[in-house]
């Protein structure tokens, strides 16, 4: 197992370096001028000569990427055209949040999801079921955008029953910043009122995250739970007499997880990468929002690495689904 | 079934969490402001060139001359950190004497020694905007230190006193820092120590920069010892609501007592709402587009005529813009220093027999380049309506605006469409980049828009550089508003309208003027 694990790792170094060098090419061939779009329409062409020099936009693409990839080496992944600041501090500055809120998401999507699936596939082909399937059906083909503005305007405008925008109130002092998390920093400082205020922050947008997943897992556990339950091996608990819902969470559930944790994996990996419409919607300082900015402002190290971050993530969630088979199903090996 | 019980008061726990009401009371004293950080690079003073950027030093900083108030603001030179000033005979060496009360954050004085380090500071740091200053003060040695409270500026020519307090009162880099924090601060690689300017503030202004969480929030408090006073608010937090529905929703809802980035057609929707304000200023920049002298047809003076007689003006600003603009068709935005108020409207016949004069009645093709993001596109769309009917066949091509610039800047672009704004409050930002043009090779002395659409009015370059010189406010205007005739009669642009800046208020906040250009908006004044 521990050798099937670093074996894995070893290989995640060789997809980072070729989603980098992919990445690094493409950012550069657009036929726009990052510098232009920093400088604005009003800068004098002088600066805007000095600014490219300054970036190394005027050494050639190959100069350019050995540069970049000799300090890659070394740990640095440059200099934010748009921030200022290295790209690494900036990440740092800006995935908490937004892993805050996936994580958040992503285990309202496993319960919810779960729950439903399991639902509809023991109500198999009655109203639950299709109400179910409805419901997934609207969670996928809902715009996030038009969702997270109705929530906001039903709970927190009309109703009042949850916060607005943002991931506390506005005037609230922030707990100080250790882990980046605002719920975790605010048990740190012992300030249960940020505690409660951030948790109630966190409902609406995780709720809005949370309806895709839900919809994915809901299906997914659904049809994996109707094969599980045509097994002999389910007829002969049933047949011992065991309580039908011994059967359905005891017997039945654990083997038809192995493709829910694929969904759920690959869910998680989609939701760390950030949303930059429900990050907007709800004010909330994550990395959807910088890296999109990022793409808009042609920021190419900060393109960069944060592509490289989201490539990490989703080979590290990749990489613990394929960990939990072995758990789930212990025919599973790996050497 | 223990392990239910669990799960049950866990749930339980949560849902409590959840409804126990907060209890964020906002003090009167304290004023929110929802206000998309986006833009938002850093605090550095010598690097600041973004309006939020701005809008954060004006309260936090203090310069030699000063500008107040709404609409008007910038029709009177108020005095700042320096209390009286005056020129050499010869018009080059200003002689600023300096307020005695004035001191820094740190409690320190603001002297004349703190005044030549900070303008040599944004010299030597060398950033985007610098050019506002060094355009007339190149040198470090043309600051200078008289006595404690009295210092020299000289320029490399001979300026209007409008233009002297234009660029000496622009926010940034003509802010005085405080000598001794930024010693305390630099470091061998950092000797101005610009990274720690770049989070926290070191001058004089009615507010101290308090907290700083980049897309979150900037927290502000009041500096009692400011010399014109304590200001009346005790706190201020800016706070980053980028979407504007949910910022209109935070006004309604009184968690925020100002919104800064609503959408027009939310501000019709809370006009006349109860406890709620909205303030309209004219800005100081416009949509314009430009015709390249460079493609064979809009070399001819006449078709650049007909074009702009073909404009259906209305239709753009006040369908489009949805009335939330203003018309302004001259290079000088309205309210400002100089603006000559003339207008076009659309008049098809002119533009037709124009047309037929300039040997173009078939009319000609051409691509008209322009933004993607509103209201570009819809603008363009009618553009080329309009000008359909003179027979000219527009093809509209939007792409990112940095691709465009690319062009633009190349002079490779037959039409653009896009926009201005004033760089800092006076005519002369405005007529050196739509008017001096020397040549249009490379070795042009100012290669702006001018250059940039290849229109070089040789009389009308020399009048540009003449104005920035003239010191008797009465011939300056006389000089731009005909700068500003020549123009509009014979130039590249079609100047459309400016956009009006509209900020909503909860009907309490009191006292916020918001001028042409909004960063410049004081909040030292500001009640609840």
């Amino acid at each position: 197992m521990i050798s099937y694990i670093l074996k894995r790792l070893a290989w995640m170094v060789f997809v980072l370096f070729g989603v980098m060098t992919v990445v690094f090419f493409i950012s550069r061939v657009i036929p726009a001028d990052p510098v232009a779009a920093m400088l604005g329409g009003q800068a004098p062409p002088e600066l805007i000569e000095q600014v490219r020099a300054k970036w190394n936009l005027d050494k050639p693409l190959y100069d350019q990427y050995l540069i970049y990839l000799w300090r890659l080496l070394q740990g640095d992944l440059g200099v934010s055209i748009s921030t200022g600041k290295p790209v690494a501090e900036d990440l740092l500055q800006f995935f908490p949040a937004t892993f805050e809120l996936a994580t958040a998401a992503t285990i309202l999507s496993i319960f919810f999801g779960i729950i439903l699936g399991i639902i509809s596939a023991v109500r198999s082909g009655r109203v639950m079921d299709h109400l179910s399937r409805l419901s997934a059906l609207l969670g996928i083909s809902m715009p996030v955008f038009w969702l997270g503005l109705l929530m906001l305007l039903l709970f927190y405008y009309l109703l009042g029953w949850l916060p607005g925008a943002g991931q506390l109130p506005y005037y609230m002092s922030r707990p100080p910043r250790v882990t980046g998390l605002i719920t975790i920093d605010s048990l740190i400082a012992g300030r249960f009122d940020a505690f409660q205020s951030a948790l109630k922050h966190l409902v609406m947008p995780a709720v809005v995250l949370s309806f895709f997943g839900i919809a994915a897992v809901s299906r997914i556990t659904r049809s994996s739970m109707l094969d599980v339950l045509r097994e002999e091996y389910i007829n002969t608990a049933r047949a011992k007499g065991l309580r039908e819902a011994n059967v359905v969470l005891k017997h039945a559930l654990k083997n038809a997880m192995l493709p829910v944790s694929t969904i759920s994996g690959i869910t998680y990996g989609r939701l760390l990468e950030g949303s930059v419409i429900t990050e907007t919607i709800f004010a909330w300082p994550g990395l959807g929002r910088y890296a999109t900015n990022a793409f808009l402002a042609l920021d190419f190290p900060a393109v960069v690495g944060s592509t490289m971050l989201i490539a990490l993530l989703y080979a590290l969630t990749n990489l613990v689904v394929d960990i939990s088979y072995a758990y789930l199903n212990p025919k599973i090996r790996y050497g | 079934m223990k392990r239910w019980v669990r799960v049950g008061l866990l749930v339980l726990f949560v849902a409590a969490l959840l409804l126990i009401p907060g209890l964020a009371q906002v003090p009167k004293d304290v004023l929110i402001i929802g206000m998309s950080h986006e833009p938002i690079i850093d605090f550095e003073p010598a690097r600041v060139y973004e309006f939020e950027g701005g809008f954060v030093l004006e309260q936090t900083y203090d310069q030699l001359v000063n500008f107040v108030g709404g609409k008007e603001a910038f029709e009177r030179i108020e005095p700042g950190l320096a209390e009286s000033w005056e020129v050499s005979a010869d018009g080059l060496t200003w002689t600023f004497h300096l307020r005695k009360n004035a001191k820094f954050h740190s409690g320190k004085p603001v002297d004349a020694e703190a005044v030549v380090f900070s303008l040599r500071r944004s010299l030597a740091l060398n950033q985007p905007p610098i050019w506002i200053l060094s355009q007339f003060v190149p040198k470090p040695e043309m600051i200078q230190k008289i006595d404690d409270y009295t210092v020299t500026i000289t320029t490399n020519q001979p300026l209007g006193e409008m233009l002297m307090a234009a660029v000496l009162g622009y926010q940034g880099i003509t802010s005085i820092v405080d000598p001794a924090v930024v010693e305390a601060h630099a470091t061998p690689e950092d000797p101005y120590a610009s990274k720690w300017l770049a989070e926290h503030d070191a001058g004089s202004g009615p507010f101290i920069l308090k907290e700083w969480v980049r897309r979150d929030r900037i927290v502000l408090e009041a500096f009692p010892d400011y010399w014109r006073g304590a200001p009346a608010l005790k706190q201020i937090i800016i706070k980053d609501i980028p979407e504007p529905t949910a910022q209109k929703l935070a006004l309604e809802k009184g968690d925020i007592d100002v919104a800064w980035n609503l959408l027009p057609e939310m501000i019709a929707d809370l006009k006349g709402k109860a406890g709620i304000k909205v303030i309209e200023t004219p800005s100081w920049y416009f949509h314009y587009a430009a015709m390249n002298l460079g493609y064979e047809p809009f070399s001819n003076v006449k078709v650049r005529q007909a074009v702009r007689w073909a404009i259906d003006y209305d239709a753009i600003t006040e369908g489009i813009m949805a009335g939330a603009a203003v018309k302004c068709h001259t290079i000088v935005p309205v309210g400002m220093f100089a603006h000559l108020d003339l207008l076009y409207h659309q008049d098809l016949e002119k533009a037709r027999q124009l047309m037929k004069e300039a040997g173009y009645e078939n009319g000609f093709q051409v691509e008209l380049l322009t933004r993607t993001d509103p209201p570009y596109p819809d603008i363009a769309a009618q553009i080329k309506e309009d000008l359909k009917k003179i027979n000219i066949e527009v093809k509209v091509t939007a792409v990112v605006y940095a691709e465009l610039l690319k062009s633009y800047r190349a002079q490779q672009h037959q039409m653009v469409l896009v926009r201005w704004g004033a760089d800092y409050a006076d005519p002369s930002a405005q007529a050196a980049p739509f008017a001096h043009c020397d040549t249009a090779g490379p070795e042009a002395k100012v290669k702006q828009l001018a250059w940039r659409n290849k229109y070089c009015p040789s009389g009308v370059t020399a009048w540009v550089e003449q104005a920035a010189g003239e010191r008797d406010p009465r011939k300056r205007e006389i000089l731009y508003k005909a700068i500003q005739g020549v123009v509009l009669e014979e130039g590249p642009y079609i100047i459309l309208h400016s956009p009006l800046i509209q900020v909503a208020t909860r009907e309490d906040v009191k006292g916020l003027q918001v001028p042409p250009m909004w960063y410049y908006t004081e909040l030292f004044a500001v009640t609840k």
